[in-house]
């Protein structure tokens, strides 16, 4: 598969609001109610295509719990996206999104997007945090914002496309140096801007031979 | 309802006030608690919360955190093997599993509660359960044997201490213990089946140690968990201790300031790139840190990675090896970094830890960014042969174990320099303690005199016993000799190697023995030319050989499985690479007389069966997945041979493992390459070149004699091929693996499908090929 952009996301926040679920619902459209509790980090991939461009998303699923800041920093290397995630069922996991956003800011590219989903938008009826609030945290903080529902499908998708758009947008703009690497984006085959280096090069090659 | 609030507003903040009035936990009634925690959630309550864990020490303080703990732990408990709903989410396991792990973490406050806990305590209390169950089974048979009725009394009913979810517990524990009546009279306790016995005695409340006797019991099941759980988590006065992989903070007296977790990995990664520096190489320079994939190995200790039956063997290895620090008495230097994993359960775990690497080694080495790489680290496939992968640990151990020694080079990029180095020097070490082109290591060569006169004693004296070893000795020495021997007689005629090198895929990835393979190349121009030293030399190698072997005698089953690593690192088809053995046994051992050592008797029982025997035991299916896999990533780089030389190197590599530290320090690559140069037409003790040689021998001298030249060359052309095919359909298959799931149906275009017959056909070539 070829692709324009390969962008890495992270996905952070409290433990249980539903990181793996969302992103399982996103890579293979399936959710699960009672999904194993992750331990460190774990990965997906998917294909999305914006304004007509194939961009390959790598995400990285992190542990809610984990505190380890030796870890956890690494985690956030070279991410051009984030999700973070809160449960709207659940008042604390939105009293807490501050110290994560604050990890955030401390460990990764300050050029990363950041998009704010209140999940678990199904269980309206057990709302803890209300939508306003939600998109007042995101408005003051420069964040992008959703309610979404793993559980139904509903804005998962438009979750990561709508990061990715951002990201794509802020490449057009120029915020970034897509030839450095710590900025999350890597150069797919078809575009080349400037001479690819080795490991583009790779990249290049394996577009080609399968498209 | 807000009556209700106001009046625990008020006992709250009452009791803040006066928090060290003991008197006040008299409060703590369970309805109480429960009306507390109900509003503890309540915005209102905020402030008290702050107020009250200002005060570490305060009741409230505990209390709240206290909840947020239980809160958590239910949380996770109820993930807890999900699928396997049978045993974990009964509420008799849940609540055990509860207990235990509320307890321990109010003991050992320091590291509290952390994800991933639970699943290493669920394992244990699964094998006592099962233990109780099949007691229980026993007992129903075979009532008359068991004179307990101590069992029969619940002592929880008197417990006042004991407060969680009694009810259910007690039905839960209350299932097993009424037996029938209907049990098989056995007349006595001697006739029946020793396993039974066993079960019977090891719980006779009456026998020799009294109500000690009883090793295993339903209502000490809790206990025995806990005292199991705590026991793994603090390591038992050993060294590797599971909760440190929980710690935030640095290992105890490590000077490097990593957390546990990291220098665990860290021990890890460099043990990989003793075993196997090019997919070490790989890894680092995709990125990949070790810590992403090996926190969840090692904090569950596989339990992810695994489903549990495997799991269980695996912690059985595991247990099975003593937890006590290493005795490092010779080297001083490295003493002071004492390593989480420095005992011989800690290499084991570091060594099963890589031979899973290893197991994916292909599929690793063609991926192309971190993630892809991580992936697939993280969905170990759960169809693999678990022995093998045990046996590969177990070789892996004692490596493991050594290359605590250099740890020091852990997070050294560089390494590869000095490992080149190191390995051209290899079969010189033994002998010449006296060279002047050897005069660069740490350890004085004498040292590696007094190594081998040490060894070889060990092997005099472990001959007569233990036969196996001496055959695996034997194989792999006349191996040696007989290889060395028919390259000189046949050297690879260079077109064959233009082939290998057309036919593997080209690639961008650099490739970090290409100048050792132009060594290689000199090498072979050499041996032309310099065939009237070859006896020589022969000799010389053969006690370079018996010193390596010999060091690997130490650790039988690391030759064995190296001899059958095809499966691991190998790039042709384990049968026939081991029908080639057999083929040639014969005449290598015939080959090898003409070297005159003290070990010549040996060669003449040459006997390589057994390892032939152990790789055709593989399932068929499985030895080809594991060859498929292996080689795809190898020709993926196009460095097929290559990369399996590397392999073979760094076995050697490790017997020279103790002089690299001071190898590194010395001149570059380039010069160990002038080293093995310039010796080439001396008649002395063969520098790089001809260890190269010896292992470059491997791949070509298929070609034994004269006849059987063509019909190898194809052979090999067919494996090559396959290996070529399975780099493709790898490709295939990874690109539809990254896809989203819509895309799949629109994407995945004619092209493809009949790119894959086609790949279909080739592949029915090349097996055509490699079966000539």
């Amino acid at each position: 598969m070829s692709y324009d952009y390969l962008f890495k996301y992270i996905i952070i926040g409290d433990t249980g609001v539903g990181k793996s679920c969302l992103l399982l619902q996103f890579t293979d459209k399936r959710f699960q109610p009672v999904h194993d509790l992750t331990i460190g980090v774990e990965f997906g991939a998917r294909m999305v295509t914006i304004d007509g461009r194939p961009i390959k998303l790598q995400i990285w699923d992190t542990a809610g719990q984990e505190s380890f800041r030796s870890i956890t920093r690494s985690y956030y290397r070279g991410a051009a996206g984030a999700l973070l995630v809160y449960d709207i069922t659940r008042r604390e996991t939105f009293n807490h999104l501050a110290s994560w956003l604050e990890d955030a800011r401390q460990h990764a590219n300050p050029n990363m997007t950041i998009l704010l989903v209140g999940n678990k938008s199904d269980l309206a009826h057990r709302r803890a945090v209300s939508k306003e609030e939600g998109e007042q945290f995101a408005k003051e903080n420069g964040l992008l914002f959703l309610e979404a529902s793993a559980r139904t499908g509903q804005n998962v998708e438009e979750a990561f496309t709508k990061t990715a758009a951002k990201i794509l947008q802020k490449i057009q703009e120029g915020v970034f140096d897509v030839s450095n690497e710590s900025s999350g984006i890597k150069v797919g085959y078809g575009r080349a801007q400037g001479p690819a280096g080795g490991r583009d090069g790779a990249v290049a090659q394996r577009g080609g031979c399968c498209s | 309802m807000c009556q209700k609030m106001e009046v625990v507003l008020l006992i709250l903040s009452w009791t803040i006030l006066c928090h060290k009035i003991q008197a006040v936990e008299i409060l703590l009634l369970p309805a109480l608690k429960h009306l507390l925690l109900k509003f503890s959630h309540h915005q209102s309550w905020i402030p008290f919360k702050i107020l009250s864990c200002g005060l570490p020490d305060s009741m409230w303080g505990r209390f709240f955190r206290n909840a947020e703990l239980e809160k958590m732990v239910d949380q996770d408990l109820t993930r807890l093997y999900p699928e396997r709903g049978s045993y974990f989410q009964t509420s008799g396991c849940q609540g055990m599993l509860r207990r235990i792990l509320l307890l321990w973490c109010l003991r050992h406050q320091e590291y509290g509660y952390r994800q991933g806990m639970h699943e290493l305590l669920a394992p244990l209390l699964y094998v006592l359960h099962v233990d109780v169950e099949r007691l229980s089974e026993v007992r129903k048979d075979y009532e008359d044997h068991f004179a307990d009725k101590f069992d029969g009394f619940s002592y929880h009913e008197n417990d006042l201490t004991y407060k969680f979810e009694f009810k259910k517990f007690s039905e839960y524990v209350g299932d097993g213990s009424e037996f029938e009546e209907t049990s098989v009279k056995a007349s006595s306790l001697t006739e029946l089946d020793p396993v039974i016995q066993t079960i019977v005695l090891l719980s006779d409340a009456y026998g020799a140690e009294g109500e000690l006797g009883i090793v295993l019991s339903e209502k000490f099941m809790e206990h025995d968990a806990y005292a199991m759980f705590d026991a793994l988590m603090s390591g038992a006065g050993g060294v590797v201790a599971m909760a440190e992989f929980f710690s935030p903070s640095p290992y105890g007296s490590s000077h490097t300031g990593l957390t546990p977790v990291i220098e665990a990995s860290a021990a890890m990664y460099h043990l990989l790139s003793v075993v196997d520096s090019s997919l070490h190489t790989h890894l680092v320079e995709l990125g990949v840190e070790p810590q992403y994939f090996s926190l969840r190995w090692l904090r569950v200790l596989f339990g992810r990675e695994f489903s549990l039956e495997d799991l269980l063997v695996i912690w059985d290895e595991i247990f099975a090896r003593d937890n006590k620090k290493f005795n490092k008495a010779s080297d001083s230097d490295a003493e002071s970094n004492s390593g989480v994993l420095d005992s011989p359960r800690g290499a084991f775990i570091s060594a099963f830890a890589v031979s899973m690497i290893l197991m994916l080694r292909s599929s690793l080495l063609a991926t192309e960014n971190a993630t892809a790489c991580l992936q697939r680290l993280l969905s170990f496939p759960d169809d693999i042969d678990l022995g093998m992968l045990v046996e590969k640990a177990k070789s892996l151990q004692a490596l493991a174990a050594d290359a605590k020694n250099s740890n020091s080079l852990l997070l050294h990029p560089g390494l590869y320099e000095g490992r080149k180095l190191v390995l051209s020097r290899v079969h010189s070490l033994p002998r010449d303690s006296t060279s002047p082109r050897t005069p660069l290591g740490v350890e004085p060569e004498s040292y590696w005199e007094e190594k081998w006169r040490v060894l070889h004693k060990e092997e005099e004296h472990k001959q007569g016993a233990v036969e196996e070893q001496g055959s695996n000795i034997r194989k792999r020495w006349s191996e040696r000799v007989k290889l060395r021997l028919s390259r000189t007689e046949s050297d690879p005629s260079p077109s064959k190697k233009n082939q290998r090198t057309q036919v593997s895929k080209p690639s961008s990835r650099r490739s970090l023995l290409e100048d050792l393979a132009r060594q290689l190349g000199s090498d072979d121009d050499k041996e032309n030319t310099g065939c009237n030293d070859v006896e020589h030399r022969d000799k010389v190698e053969a006690n370079g050989n018996d010193v390596t072997d010999k060091k690997f005698s130490n650790i039988p089953s690391c030759v064995a499985s190296e001899e059958n690593s095809p499966n691991f690192s190998d790039p042709s088809s384990p049968v026939h690479r081991n029908g080639d053995q057999g083929n040639q046994s014969e005449s290598s051992s015939v080959a090898s007389n003409s070297c005159i050592d003290e070990n010549e008797a040996e060669l003449g029982g040459t006997n390589p069966e057994r390892p032939v025997l152990r790789v055709s035991d593989i399932p068929d299916g499985l030895a080809s997945r594991c060859t498929n896999d292996d080689s795809m990533g190898k020709s993926a780089s196009g460095m097929k041979e290559r990369r399996s030389l590397s392999g073979k190197f760094n076995w050697i590599l490790k017997l020279g493992r103790d002089a690299t530290e001071g190898t590194s320090k010395r001149p570059g690559a380039s010069k160990g390459a002038k080293i093995g140069n310039d010796e080439s037409g001396q008649n002395n003790v063969p520098d790089s070149s001809s260890a190269n040689g010896c292992d470059n021998s491997s791949w070509t001298s298929k070609g034994e004699t004269v006849d059987q030249n063509l019909i190898v060359s194809l052979r090999n052309l067919g494996h090559t091929m396959l290996e070529n095919i399975q780099v493709l359909e790898s490709a295939f298959e990874q690109d539809r693996g990254q896809m989203g799931p819509q895309e799949e149906n629109g994407l995945v275009g004619k092209g493809q499908v009949t790119a894959m017959s086609a790949l279909k056909e080739l592949r029915k070539i090349s097996n055509l090929l490699s079966e000539m």
